[in-house]
């Protein structure tokens, strides 16, 4: 078993993975979080976004289970600047912001893997 | 505050006294939790000054149904406590995030001179006090 750090390094070796966290899926904190070079709102929007994936991600969650489809595998967020992918491992969420034109395959397989190695 | 599904709210000066709240329908609900806030705040930052060298300045209580958080929010040179509760619905991340918005909504307001609040002697006029608190508050009794 991988330790948080590992699994954050990992994925944002990605190609089109701007930011990579891991969170807790009760109170949307993050536990670790790749360190990408950027402003000084760096911080704050790594912070919302771990908080409103994590929120987003439980809601999914009670949709999933509300149409007896069970636990949501991949929750993938598209927006106009690019996504927002979100795996659940146990009691913690993986979520990362991917660019427009990421291989979204690949992405989507190597967070899979991860969630398995973080739970 | 509704985005960040909080139950309740109160918004008070450090001293105790109150400034603003929602979700309480009693005023003696208000002033307890005001004077806990208030104590908790006062231990919280002499406990944080002792263990880390500078006061601790955020609060969570994670209850088993109910959630507590209190946080120091500031306008210019006035300073104020925040303690909200919230429920399963919503989660500490969140409530984080709305609170630093709510922060710096509250900082663009930025009153001049920062509000002094009375000491209260022995013997002073405490049920004055207490019932101009109430009255902001709740309005006027007889007007509820």
């Amino acid at each position: 078993m991988k330790d948080v750090s590992q699994i954050v390094g990992g994925l944002s070796r990605v190609p089109g993975v701007t930011v990579a966290m891991i969170v807790g899926a009760v109170d949307g904190l993050i536990v670790e979080a790749s360190q990408v070079p950027g402003a000084q709102t760096d911080g704050d929007r790594k912070k919302h976004t771990a908080a409103l994936a994590a929120y987003l991600y439980s809601k999914v969650t009670r949709a999933s289970n509300a149409a007896r489809l069970g636990v949501p595998a991949f929750m993938r967020l598209e927006a106009e600047k690019g996504h927002i992918c979100v795996v659940g491992a146990r009691d913690l969420v993986l979520v990362t912001i991917v660019t427009p034109d990421a291989n979204l395959g690949r992405v989507r397989l190597e967070m899979m893997t991860a969630a398995r190695e973080a739970a | 505050m509704e985005d960040a599904r909080l139950i309740s709210g109160v918004l008070l000066y450090p001293s105790g006294r109150a400034v603003g709240q929602f979700g309480f329908n009693n005023a003696a609900d208000v002033m307890s939790i005001c004077a806990l806030t208030s104590a908790i705040n006062a231990s919280a930052r002499e406990l944080g000054r002792q263990l880390d060298g500078k006061p601790f300045y955020e609060m969570h209580h994670a209850g088993a149904e109910r959630q507590v958080f209190m946080a120091r929010a500031s306008a210019g040179a006035q300073e104020f406590l925040f303690v909200g509760v919230f429920d399963r619905e919503s989660s500490l991340g969140v409530v984080e995030m709305y609170f630093t918005e709510f922060q710096k909504a509250l900082e663009k307001l930025r009153p001049e001179a920062p509000v002094t609040t009375p000491t209260i002697k022995p013997g002073g006029d405490f049920e004055g006090e207490l019932n101009r608190s109430l009255d902001a508050l709740f309005g006027p009794v007889g007007k509820r």
